[in-house]
């Protein structure tokens, strides 16, 4: 098995090659054994690789904590621990800047938690035979649906049933805003609801369309090079990793404050402001 | 004119016209989060904040015109 063999054993699963959906993807390792070995359990990885990839970013996310937890120390912090105080405090700082500060305290884990798996998960996509699992509807809309129930649930219990429904029907405080409230209610319910289809749909489609671009220029390397009949192609994608980089920040940090945002409509915020 | 040669003529448009719009309303948010934050440097930060939200927010009406895209193109050409 010489390097010929080697870079065509690459170039025969064609980089962006289009599959049944007719979109190109960049291979990932679960597609190339796939397509080299076959087999029942390949199969069955294949079926649920966005779910694998997810769990490789969470195993990865839980072995970085847990070694710096029990490496820790309190007085004089080494390098991984004080990295990760840096973005635990960061966090902390800017979700307390939109909730306050006893609130803040208390939704950063869950907002910081879902900053790093989302922003994690997007990157996987561009490391070499990684994939990005946010880049299949079925795990952005989970992640959107979890933040609804939650920011539901926080609503129901930090305001009360009571005043949970008096938000949703618009306040109402004089005769025209009660008279109001079949057009306010109805209005505000399907604000509510189409709250996760935009949160899900708007972290599917960037991702998937960032794939999609680093993909697409790829193949374009390959035939730039193809008369030559060349296994590899000019790296025409690498200005588009950046982009890729950029993009994949932006819309985690976007998902994450819209749902602080969400979450600071339905907490107690009209008796002392506290700034 | 059958279904797949309506749908490979009107994807793309639909799919510009929406970059169309929403580079009118980008230019619009970001011009003037531009100007309020040179009226007044202290506050750029929030500023900024800001104006990412919002202009991922605008950006999101091209990316559901492109989800779409992607959902109508794989039937080109399949009946």
């Amino acid at each position: 098995m010489n390097i010929w063999n080697f870079l065509h054993f690459f170039a025969a699963s064609q980089p962006a090659a289009e599959h049944a959906g007719g979109t190109p993807e960049l291979p990932h390792f679960i597609e190339f054994l796939h397509i080299h070995v076959g087999g029942p359990f390949v199969n069955f990885l294949f079926e649920y690789k966005d779910v694998i990839f997810g769990f490789m970013v969470l195993i990865f996310m839980c072995i970085v904590s847990m070694r710096v937890y029990s490496k820790r120390s309190i007085k004089t912090p080494k390098h991984l621990q004080n990295l990760l105080e840096l973005i635990v405090e960061g966090f902390q700082s800017f979700f307390s800047s939109i909730l306050g500060e006893k609130w803040g305290r208390h939704y950063t884990p869950f907002l910081g938690t879902l900053f790093l798996y989302i922003l994690l998960m997007n990157w996987f996509g561009l490391i070499p035979f990684g994939k990005s699992a946010t880049a299949n509807w079925a795990t952005t809309a989970p992640l959107a649906v979890l933040v609804f129930l939650y920011v539901q649930y926080t609503g129901m219990r930090r305001l009360g049933p009571l005043k949970y429904l008096d938000h949703l029907m618009g306040e109402p405080r004089s005769v025209i805003t009660w008279v109001l409230v079949p057009l306010n209610l109805p209005i505000h319910i399907i604000g509510e609801l189409a709250k996760p289809l935009s949160l899900s749909l708007r972290l599917f489609g960037n991702i998937t369309g960032e794939d999609v671009l680093l993909a697409a220029f790829t193949g374009l390397g390959v035939m730039v090079l193809a008369f030559i009949g060349s296994p590899v192609g000019l790296p025409l994608q690498l200005p588009f990793y950046f982009l890729a980089l950029l993009t994949s920040t932006i819309q985690a940090l976007v998902f994450t404050l819209l749902s602080t945002v969400y979450f600071s409509m339905m907490l107690p915020h009209e008796e002392h402001e506290e700034h | 004119m059958d279904f797949s040669t309506a749908l490979s003529f009107s994807l793309p448009i639909g799919l510009a016209l929406a970059a169309i719009g929403s580079g009118l309303g980008l230019g619009r948010a970001v011009g003037s989060a531009m100007e309020a934050m040179g009226r007044q440097p202290e506050a750029a930060g929030k500023i900024q904040v800001g104006m990412i939200i919002g202009a991922a927010l605008i950006e999101a009406l091209t990316i559901y015109s492109l989800v779409g895209f992607f959902i109508l193109s794989g039937k080109i050409g399949a009946h």
